[in-house]
């Protein structure tokens, strides 16, 4: 098949064919690609980049979004949800919101979600139970969704939210990153984690969708079953290289006791660079978390606070 | 509520089959594969400027819809399907109702010799159609298409061939005129 310049470019060049690409290039896909997982670290800070620069195109070509968002429902015809207005879906209905300049959601079955404020620079909305897929271009920290126990900020992705009737929620992430927040608890998912939240906890600490049984459950003893030592020395023991990011989100997590075991944990998977001190970090020291945070691979601290305006705190 | 399981593969109804089972990982790359192949089947039936919005809804659609999946080595064509009844559904939409979408195509945005170019290929058979905007817009090779559509690689062959014959002549018609 080789010496064909229509079948795949080889060969002489055709200049008809070469014209025609050249001249139809411009009806190429401008949305950003999906993300890689985590283990696709050492791209992740380009590509987020470039996520981050592409949405922001978008939304200049777009020019905003209007108030109310529009609804399409199978066998309807295409409504518009207004802010203060609920959107319910029964049992056996579905509905897809566009947002205009933002992206689209995917609201599954048994979902109520109501719209709290659509304006260019922030829409806003609450998922009161249900199953929401989200793929959002905006800008970061356009698109917010308030759950009972959560607020999830879309850093530039594709994710899935789900809110169980007690409030309790799961974040899983396929591309990009989202921010899930309550009080003094903020984590960073990535593509290929996830993250739990629960009533009066707020959010648990991320994880890896393929971290193993055991990690995830100590991981959810700890965070929410008051799992203490034993629930944290599994999670030491299970982690690999690919789950430092949740051992590092430990680290102010935990309290100061326990501190020096995840550092520990944590140094054998990725050494912390030269300066960062046991007792640094220990004490919650935030330049030493940065610069170890900078060593993961998911992206250098100080384009990431231009990207997010926040880190997650030290709460001890 | 569990953490779905993500596996580690590269074949594309390994990654089907993991999807189905809950990988949103597995899913993640498919849409890397396929988000091409979707993209030109659209933009050869709906205005240019609805066809990134429309690629969302597809693979949506296809999330939603992946558990009736009986083949996983058929995604590519059971994928296409969804994404021509998405552009059909669009044009159905458009006829029965009279409320027109927010955003408009931005037909300003495109050059008058690209729209000219594209409105040539589409007014091609649907087959060549396709298999064109695949390879002149998306960049994709034969091998690829066949790949990703289901075609046989002679069968795309024959499309690109016939398909790139039909549209010189449409072209040079055009510009005789």
């Amino acid at each position: 098949m080789r010496n064909d310049y229509l079948w795949d470019g080889s060969g002489e060049p055709d200049l008809e064919v070469q014209r025609l690409e050249s001249l139809l290039r411009e009806f190429r896909s401008d949305r950003p690609a999906p993300l890689r997982a985590v283990s696709g670290r050492p791209r992740w800070a380009a590509i987020a980049a470039a996520v981050a620069l592409l949405a922001t195109g978008t939304w200049l070509i777009s020019g905003g979004a209007p108030e109310g968002w529009q609804v399409a429902r199978a066998g309807a015809r295409p409504s518009r949800l207004a802010v203060g207005e609920t959107l319910e879906t029964g049992a056996d209905g579905h509905a897809t919101l566009n947002v205009g300049g933002v992206g689209v959601i995917a609201v599954e079955a048994n979902s109520r979600l109501s719209l709290e404020r659509a304006r260019k620079t922030e829409q806003r909305m609450r998922l009161e139970h249900g199953l929401i897929h989200a793929f959002i271009w905006a800008p970061p920290r356009t698109f917010v969704v308030d759950t009972p126990s959560a607020i999830a900020t879309d850093l530039g992705c594709y994710y899935t939210l789900e809110v169980d009737k007690d409030g309790g929620g799961l974040v899983s992430v396929l591309a990009g990153w989202v921010s899930f927040k309550r009080g003094g608890h903020e984590s960073f998912i990535p593509a290929g984690a996830a993250c739990l939240t629960r009533p009066g906890h707020g959010p648990g600490t991320p994880y890896r969708e393929q971290a193993s049984p055991a990690f995830r459950q100590a991981l959810q003893d700890f965070d929410f079953a008051h799992g203490g030592d034993a629930a944290l020395a599994i999670v030491l023991a299970e982690a690999t290289k690919e789950d430092a990011f949740t051992l590092w989100h430990l680290l102010t997590r935990c309290d100061r006791a326990q501190a020096p075991r995840v550092y520990d944990a944590l140094a054998a998977l990725v050494p912390p660079p030269a300066g960062v001190t046991r007792e640094g970090v220990v004490r919650g020291d935030r330049p030493m978390l940065d610069q170890w945070w900078d060593r993961l691979g998911l992206g250098n601290t100080g384009w990431w606070r231009h990207l997010e305006g926040s880190w997650p705190g030290s709460t001890r | 509520m569990s953490a779905s399981p993500v596996v580690s593969i590269s074949d594309d109804a390994e990654l089907a089959r993991a999807a189905r089972h809950g990988s949103r990982a597995a899913f993640g790359r498919l849409y890397d594969r396929y988000a091409r192949m979707v993209h030109g089947i659209l933009l050869a039936r709906v205005p240019p400027g609805e066809v990134d919005d429309l690629v969302q809804d597809v693979f949506l659609s296809a999330l939603r819809q992946l558990a009736a999946l009986r083949d996983d080595g058929a995604f590519g064509g059971w994928l296409a399907m969804i994404a021509r009844n998405r552009a059909f559904d669009y044009h159905r939409r458009a006829r029965e109702f009279t409320e027109l979408p927010e955003d408009l195509p931005a037909a300003g945005r495109h050059s008058p010799d690209a729209l000219a170019a594209l409105e040539a290929i589409r007014a091609l058979p649907e087959t060549y159609r396709e298999t064109l905007l695949m390879r002149l817009v998306e960049g994709m090779t034969g091998d690829e298409i066949a790949a990703r559509t289901g075609l046989t690689p002679a069968s795309v062959r024959v499309n690109l061939h016939r398909g790139m014959k039909q549209l010189r002549q449409k072209l040079d018609c055009e510009a005789g005129s």
